[in-house]
């Protein structure tokens, strides 16, 4: 990999270069939320959030998205995406990507995803961790791939990682705005690294996990939790890693139609249901189980499907907590 | 593309029961007709254009090309839909999808096939591909059906209850709502047709466990009785074959509507089934 620095100095025209690689979004803060937005000036961006309340999947697979369009009795694919350049993303989340790209670029290949991670640049920038962030725990922490540029903060500007090919092509165009790195700078990452790895405050459990889970399938832990869960859904439209959808037609007028795909939930209670009205999750308590199922399951290419973003967390408006779900259903076993 | 389906031209409509439609259909473009190979047991994606998309098992059998069946149960609006469509008109297919029946694994054994209501249609698929290679020692077919209006492919079940001897293939029939036309078969073919449920169709019958393999399709509730009947017979959860529902909305391991199992056995039914052995199903929980 190649490492430059990037002096605080050139970091402005360093982002203003980034526009002609297509339309930039980065975190923006908005009352005490922060979302991915389309950004003009350097200072609209808020570089030290904690999270978005979108991942960035809703760039790739979006809430609301249109497959394809009834011409004439014919579908017609939908209109193609614009290059976008997604500045600020933070570690867990560009695993995240990782995990939907597993499934959405696995045979057969799903041609929006596709086209639309190809036109898109991941800047990933570092961060330090909330009361909510237990990504250290399932090793997404920090990223090894899956971004163009990296951003490390440093007390005078940023470490740049260059992490594709793309990467170095933004960091050639731009020659005269990096240096090289000194001894200094890489013992500022490596505090600031340490200092970051110190700060987690939640801790998952993932030794063994997925077998005790499967073992803690008739534990008390879930029918306590059920009562608490209002079944919002919440959970999985801000999950990174959750990517179920649901597909109906639309009619625009009345000749044309189109074929939209949409976030859908499993703790709706339709999530389950086949034609003629059979529910193979018919109560609250199938389906908060199966989420933590699915979400703890470890897929041996791509880890678990959590990336301990938090964001499950710090949305969820019963307050219910995945770690301390998670190790009540452990201490239970014992 | 992957989303995109192929205009099928409907070329015959059949009413086999006051619900349920059979649909013969085949693809407009010749090429694409040509290349469409399927296995028994395997789905395609309908499209009602401008009103969805439903999944459904096809239900004619690779050996006889050129055309392919869907058998449509009337239970919802895009069912409807379809149920109203008549001779030339278009709908979209995408597919074939879902692993099939291993049928060439099973070729010179004995196939217990055992359908319960609706799940008469996939095995459709099997039955007449076996009786068509010639290539199965012996085919049982046990059906069980709510009443003798129910019972699908009517024709062809009572036609092989009659003559299915000659062709190494035994029908049995059960049913749950008498009738005087089940009476009739009855006494005809007592006791091969009975009234009861579809396990009672094993009873006086003995299987080489070696050298045979159940195939089973029907509703939920239908399968551990089954399967319990035929490990009581020593038959191995390896040679068990069920194929199962699930809401397949994408028919590609997507939208992820049909996963099954736990952290250590998550499957799509979609694209990792839906055809599974019991060894699948004791692996893995809510398969069945």
């Amino acid at each position: 990999m190649r490492y430059v620095k990037l002096p605080q100095e050139n970091f402005e025209e360093f982002f203003n270069s980034l526009k002609k690689w297509g339309i930039v979004y980065a975190p923006v803060k908005k009352e005490n939320i922060y979302s991915f937005q389309k950004v003009q000036d350097v200072s609209e961006i808020a570089l030290d959030y904690t999270r978005t309340m979108l991942p960035p999947k809703k760039f790739f697979v979006r809430p609301k998205d249109e497959m394809l369009k009834l011409k004439e009795g014919h579908w017609e694919e939908a209109n193609g995406t614009e290059p976008i350049v997604l500045f600020g993303v933070h570690s867990c989340d560009i695993h995240g990507l990782e995990i939907l790209d597993k499934v959405y670029l696995g045979d057969p290949v799903d041609p929006y995803y596709k086209k639309r991670r190809e036109n898109s640049i991941i800047i990933g920038i570092s961060c330090m961790p909330d009361e909510y962030c237990f990504c250290k725990s399932l090793g997404t922490n920090f990223a090894m791939h899956g971004f163009d540029l990296f951003l490390h903060e440093l007390p005078d500007g940023w470490l740049v990682r260059v992490g594709s090919v793309k990467g170095h092509e933004i960091a050639w165009g731009n020659e005269e705005l990096f240096e090289e790195l000194t001894e200094e700078d890489m013992k500022n990452f490596r505090e600031f690294e340490e200092k970051r790895a110190n700060s987690f405050q939640k801790h998952l459990n993932k030794e063994g996990l997925e077998d005790m889970l499967d073992l803690a399938y008739n534990s008390p832990v879930w029918k306590r939790y059920e009562r608490i869960c209002l079944g919002c859904g919440n959970c999985n439209m801000v999950c990174p890693t959750c990517r179920c959808y649901e597909v109906c037609d639309l009619w625009m007028n009345a000749y044309e139609a189109v074929r939209v795909r949409r976030y859908d939930s499993c703790f709706m209670e339709s999530h389950g249901l086949v034609a003629g009205g059979h529910n193979f999750r018919p109560t609250r308590l199938d389906r908060f189980r199966h989420r933590y199922y699915c979400k703890s399951y470890f897929d041996p290419s791509a880890g678990f499907n959590c990336v301990g973003c938090g964001r499950c967390d710090e949305f969820c408006p019963a307050k219910i907590e995945h770690v301390k779900v998670l190790d009540e259903v452990r201490e239970g076993l014992q | 593309m992957t989303f995109q389906t192929h205009d099928a031209r409907i070329l015959e409509v059949k009413e086999l029961t006051s619900r349920e439609k059979l649909f013969t259909l085949r693809f407009v473009d010749p090429e694409i007709n040509r290349k469409f190979k399927y296995k028994p047991g395997q789905f395609v994606v309908v499209d009602i254009r401008g009103f969805g998309e439903f999944p459904i098992s096809l239900c004619s059998t690779p050996t006889r090309e050129g055309y392919f069946q869907l058998c449509v149960r009337r239970v919802g609006r895009m069912t409807k839909y379809m149920h109203n469509l008549k001779e030339g008109d278009i709908v979209g297919i995408r597919g074939p999808y879902g692993n099939g029946f291993p049928m060439e694994k099973m070729e010179g054994s004995t196939l217990i096939l055992v359908a319960g209501g609706l799940g008469m249609a996939p095995l459709r698929s099997v039955l007449w591909y076996a009786l068509d290679s010639g290539k199965y020692e012996k085919i049982y077919l046990f059906y069980g059906t709510k009443a003798y209006e129910d019972i699908l492919f009517r024709d062809e079940v009572i036609h092989l209850l009659k003559h299915g001897e000659d062709m190494n293939c035994h029908v049995k029939l059960a049913y749950e709502v008498e009738s005087p036309s089940c009476i009739y078969l009855e006494k005809g073919y007592s006791p091969r047709v009975c009234k009861g449920v579809v396990t009672d169709l094993f009873r006086g019958e003995n299987f080489d466990v070696e050298n045979t393999y159940a195939l089973i399709c029907g509703p939920p509730v239908m399968y551990k009785f089954v399967i319990k009947e035929l490990l009581d017979r020593k038959l191995s959860p390896g040679r068990i074959y069920m194929t199962l529902e699930r809401r397949m909305r994408c028919g590609v391991g997507k939208c992820g509507h049909c996963i099954v199992g736990t952290s250590t056995s998550i499957k799509y039914v979609c694209k990792d089934g839906p055809v599974f052995t019991y060894w699948d199903a004791l692996s893995t929980r809510g398969l069945i």
